[in-house]
């Protein structure tokens, strides 16, 4: 640390607004600026955080990702003067702005083309399969026709019936996690998708068990991974996953190091999604690079004990030193405790109350929630899961007491 | 493994999650500040975790833990606030009660504050828990009554900390006012001043100054044992048997006392009845003259109608429904009995053959089963009370003073027309007024305001609101789509050939907009201002609609009140004298205006205002277009005043064209 603080005389700009990540780069002692949108500046101006306001929505609006590039020029000005010599991106929709800004200060256009990769999940299964990963049957879809012909063909290849049909997936090509998925199980589901969602990315379905890795990588090695047991899909899950996960993690690593290659990955952190399946065959799902969901980041500190947003910001940087991240970093296999967290979504139309029950509260594995009955009672309505309303989180040396609980109350209303 | 919060480690994991917030920079920590919130509201489940809470109050500023919230500067919170925070079923009512505490702990000078002084801070509190005196009193819960939240609860055991912590003598006069101040205006349900000062007498064995020891032992004494004779023979029945052992001068001794209590505080005491029935079994009528605590005039009633009187003591006064003493005492001062219809109907209740539903409300209400009393004794009580207190009629907890408004009105001007509806609804279930024509029958009407009553109300209100309501709804429904204000028409109707027919109104109707104010003022003053209505006097009693404000003048929502009169107080400036059906009428509104109940000539029960005081809360009323006076002579400065009170108040929430 002491050798970070000496050396860097340029500042890093953080791409979005992120308290753990600004707060993060501050205990760094790095010098940084601040790169969010118009509705936060004057919380950074009461709290003397630099900050540059940029509307990202507005462009969004505007302007297609692939010519964000073509946008950036005033940004990147600001940020020059600013003496930025490095952008990170701190949320998918700022994943190519970062880019874009890093293209211009190293002069290299590829940096920029390459993030498209992350954004785009049918470019990014193509680049998948050619390097090698196992990855589902995959196409492209513009019409409700080609959604049916899909399933159509998929359920053909498997010989299935009328009755039986395997489901395939259609998800959007450039949101973030589980927004814009749907599961397809015959054709008049197909009928019922909205026109908004064409045109998107359709997938035969994997079986397995689900896992993400938070990849710290640094000059093109792993310096860190984590690995993330999804217990229920969209509501839970843990780290360090179970033992039968636990064990497979060399497997897991490969996975990941053909990922890296395949994607042609310097520096940074990317979160990949795997399906493991009962012969522990590892397909690939999707890769993002930026900061996972779902407090992901929280499990990891409680069990690991290092800030995983510092972490990130160290492994950004090229210019980081392996003697600074071979201090940062601990044993993979050196963790207290399983973490878990449950996000929770009201299932009501207008919450009355809070429901936490006592069981809950008295369980050996229970750590701690977030919970109040909110000041708006009535719940709006969002695409896919929405934004929680709360989580809880769990902690146990036992990884049963975290992982029965991260189940059972999946079911649970917490509000009522 | 992870510290539990279940397992009594609660101040441990505080401790931490309140480190953590501490040592995080100022712009990071509103993402420690749930937790801290979140183990605190733990701790705050027992006294002893608000006690350990209150350890840590004076790091919490520095700490962060207001930081960015509404609480972050102690000089600026406002004590008014804090009673609903602390109801609040989320983080709010979390933060309420430890800034509460930082509050407390300011007081105690155990923390310091640049712009909070010790002083600041404790007259912040005395004002406080004046403001929430239901929490540090709270009223017993009936072992089939509601679940208290928990924020109640949570909110009670803050105050018995800070209670504890500082002295009651601020509070124990503030509670003391705040029974006289409720009793002076007369009510019929006195409940809550009953709750209020069995409360109080908790303070009689603390550390409270001599005078306010004295007015507390006096509201005791009047709700229970007042003479010496009742202290000595606690059980009724053996006070009763005393009585006819003393003598004559001994017992016109306690006629006395429980007279002069009755008159002084309005509250009945158990011991009066057994009194009052003795006196009346022993036709001790000049007796019942002290006992009542009558005026010459009151007495020569009493002679009039002495047989009335004696069936109505015999009928209607027992321990359950006492207050009707008070009822009958008021009644005879008001001369009602000499009114013709007003014996006959009052006999017609004795013997009327009450419906079950109705018979049921009226004993569930009163809590009058295993005690003897039928349903007829306890209307004709109630009816006591209503005829004796026009102005002590109360709405309760229903949203129904077009109601209680009516009652009060036919109470003064027409009890027999009153007594001609309270038997109709008890016996047939129904009662029906006629509207442009055509009858009106409650029995046909669903609904109305209050599908469900509230029942802590008065027998008669108990018996005539749910057909009075649904009457007034449907009146309303009828001509809602006309080119005016309903009120217009329905007033009359409802109320009766008392209401005169014109109407003014501040709001354009269909578009809410306010149009032409100082038009309505004038006009109001032209027919109501003795200055300005060539001298007219108001005969009878005006129903008029205001925009109730909060203490902070913020517009909170439209009231049906009566003006009863419109005089000159002993300074020689007008007021106008009023009739609040929530039996509440001295809440603060705001811009310093705050109704009187007493001090400026109120009789008991009215509320009172300076003229244009009431005119900026006013918004429509009725008037005799016949009986209009100069109204270009009404000084402007005097409207623009008026002007101004009412834009920054309530006419805030309006457009002004």
């Amino acid at each position: 640390m002491t050798k970070t603080k000496r050396d860097i005389n340029y500042k890093t700009a953080l791409i979005g607004w992120s308290l753990p990540s600004i707060e993060a780069i501050d205990q760094m002692k790095r010098p940084f600026v601040i790169v969010g949108p118009p509705g936060m500046e004057d919380y950074a101006k009461k709290y003397d955080l630099p900050y540059i306001s940029w509307d990202f929505e507005d462009y969004k609006k505007r302007v297609s990702m692939e010519e964000v590039c073509d946008h950036c020029e005033e940004l990147f000005h600001a940020l020059e003067n600013e003496n930025v010599k490095l952008a990170v991106p701190l949320f998918e929709d700022t994943v190519e702005w970062a880019a874009a800004i890093n293209a211009r200060l190293q002069n290299d256009p590829k940096i920029f083309k390459h993030s498209l990769l992350f954004r785009d999940k049918a470019k990014m299964k193509r680049r998948a399969l050619m390097g090698g990963l196992k990855v589902g049957v995959f196409e492209e879809a513009r019409t409700k026709e080609e959604v049916k012909q899909f399933l159509r063909r998929v359920n053909d290849a498997l010989l299935k019936e009328e009755e039986e049909l395997d489901p395939i997936h259609v998800k959007a090509f450039n949101k973030a996690g589980d927004v814009g998925h749907r599961v397809i199980r015959s054709e008049q589901d197909a009928e019922q998708l909205e026109e908004e969602t064409f045109p998107c990315l359709l997938e035969s379905h994997l079986d397995g068990v689900e896992v993400s890795c938070e990849v710290f990588i640094h000059n093109g090695k792993i310096r860190f991974l984590n690995i993330t047991e999804y217990i229920v899909f969209g509501y839970s899950m843990m780290a360090p996953p179970s033992p039968p996960i636990e064990k497979q993690r060399k497997k897991i690593r490969g996975a990941v190091q053909a990922l890296i290659k395949a994607f042609d990955i310097k520096n940074g952190l990317i979160h990949p999604e795997f399906f493991i399946d009962e012969n522990g065959s590892i397909s690939f799902i999707e890769v993002a690079h930026r900061i996972p969901g779902g407090n992901i980041f929280d499990l990891i500190q409680k069990t690991y004990n290092f800030n995983p947003y510092q972490a990130h910001i160290l492994v950004s940087d090229p210019n980081t030193t392996d003697e600074e991240l071979n201090k940062f970093f601990p044993k993979e296999h050196k963790f207290k405790g399983h973490a878990g967290s449950l996000m929770v979504y009201p299932r009501v139309e207008k919450i009355e109350k809070l429901n936490v029950p006592q069981e809950l509260e008295e369980h050996p594995g229970f750590d701690r929630h977030t919970m109040f009955t909110p000041v708006q009672r009535k719940v709006e309505e969002s695409e896919g899961f929405g934004n929680p309303h709360g989580v809880v989180f769990f902690h146990h040396d036992d990884c049963d007491h975290v992982k029965q609980p991260l189940q059972d109350y999946a079911q649970h209303d917490f509000f009522i | 493994m992870a510290v539990q919060m279940n397992t009594g480690g609660e101040i441990n994991t505080f401790e931490a999650a309140f480190n953590n917030l501490q040592q995080a920079a100022p712009y990071a920590k509103e993402m420690y500040q749930n937790h801290v919130f979140q183990v605190a509201k733990k701790l705050a489940e027992t006294r002893e975790g608000i006690k350990e809470l209150y350890e840590f109050a004076p790091k919490f500023e520095e700490a962060g833990v207001f930081e960015g919230g509404p609480w972050e500067n102690p000089s600026k919170l406002q004590p008014a606030l804090v009673n609903g925070s602390l109801r609040v079923d989320g983080v709010e009512s979390i933060v309420a009660l430890l800034s509460e505490l930082r509050m407390l702990a300011l007081a105690k000078e155990t923390y310091t504050h640049e712009n909070v002084t010790a002083e600041d801070a404790h007259e912040y509190l005395n004002e406080v828990m004046a403001n929430n005196l239901d929490f540090i009193f709270p009223e017993e819960v009936d072992e089939d009554g509601d679940e208290q939240g928990k924020e109640t609860e949570r909110a009670q055991r803050l105050f018995e900390l800070v209670v504890d912590e500082l002295t009651l003598q601020s509070i124990s006069s503030t509670l003391i006012s705040e029974i006289k101040r409720l009793t002076v205006q007369r009510p019929i349900m006195t409940n809550r001043i009953r709750v209020m000062i069995r409360k109080a007498e908790q303070l009689m064995h603390e550390d409270v100054d001599e005078q306010d020891r004295e007015e507390i032992e006096r509201f005791h004494y009047a709700i229970s044992t007042l003479t010496p004779l009742t202290r000595e023979f606690e059980d009724y029945g053996e006070y009763r048997q005393q009585l006819k052992e003393i003598s004559e001068e001994e017992l016109e001794e306690e006629a006395k006392a429980f007279g002069s209590s009755l008159h002084d505080t309005g509250l009945v005491s158990p011991y009066h009845v057994v009194l009052m029935r003795h006196l009346n079994r022993n036709d001790k009528k000049e007796l019942m003259k002290f006992a009542l605590g009558l005026s010459d005039n009151g007495y020569a009633h009493l002679e009039e109608h002495y047989e009335m009187v004696q069936q109505l003591i015999k009928v209607a006064v027992h321990i359950p429904t006492r207050q009707s003493i008070y009822g009958l005492a008021r009644l005879l001062e008001r001369g009602v009995l000499s009114q013709t219809p007003v014996k006959p109907g009052l006999r017609r209740l004795i013997e009327l053959d009450i419906n079950q539903d109705v018979r049921n409300t009226l004993m569930d209400a009163t809590h009058s089963k295993k005690e003897g009393l039928t349903a007829n004794d306890v209307l004709t009580a109630g009816v006591m009370s209503v005829l004796g207190q026009p102005l002590g009629i109360g709405q309760g907890l229903n949203p129904t003073c077009q109601s209680a408004r009516a009652l009060s009105l036919w109470s003064i001007h027409a009890p027999g027309y009153l007594l001609e509806l309270i038997p109709r609804a008890a016996r047939d279930g129904d009662i029906d007024v006629s509207f442009e024509g055509q009858p009106i029958h409650s029995k046909d009407l669903p609904g109305g305001l209050a599908p469900e009553l509230h029942e802590e109300l008065d027998p008669v209100s108990l018996v005539l609101v749910p057909h009075l309501d649904r009457i007034y709804a449907e009146m309303v429904r009828r001509v809602q789509f006309r080119g005016d204000d309903p009120h217009k028409w329905v007033n009359p109707a409802f109320y009766g050939d008392w209401i005169p027919k014109g109407f003014s109104k501040v709001f354009q109707h269909n578009t809410q907009n306010i149009v032409d104010y100082q038009g309505f003022v004038r006009l109001f003053y032209a027919t109501h201002h003795p200055e300005y209505n060539e001298g007219h006097e108001m005969i009878y009693p005006n129903p008029v609609g205001i925009a109730i404000t909060t203490v902070y003048g913020n517009f909170l929502g439209f009231h049906a009140i009566t003006i009863q009169r419109i005089a000159k107080d002993s300074e020689g400036n007008y007021r106008v004298y009023f009739y609040n059906p929530n039996n509440d009428s001295s809440q603060n509104w705001g811009q310093g205006i705050e109704p009187a109940v007493q001090g400026h000539g109120e009789i008991e029960g009215e509320s009172s205002l300076p003229f244009h005081e009431f005119v900026s809360r006013l918004y429509a009323f009725h008037y005799n277009p016949y009986e209009q006076g100069d109204s270009f002579a009404v000084d402007s400065n005097n409207l623009e005043e008026i002007e101004r009170l009412a834009k920054e108040s309530w006419g805030q929430e309006f457009q002004w064209l």
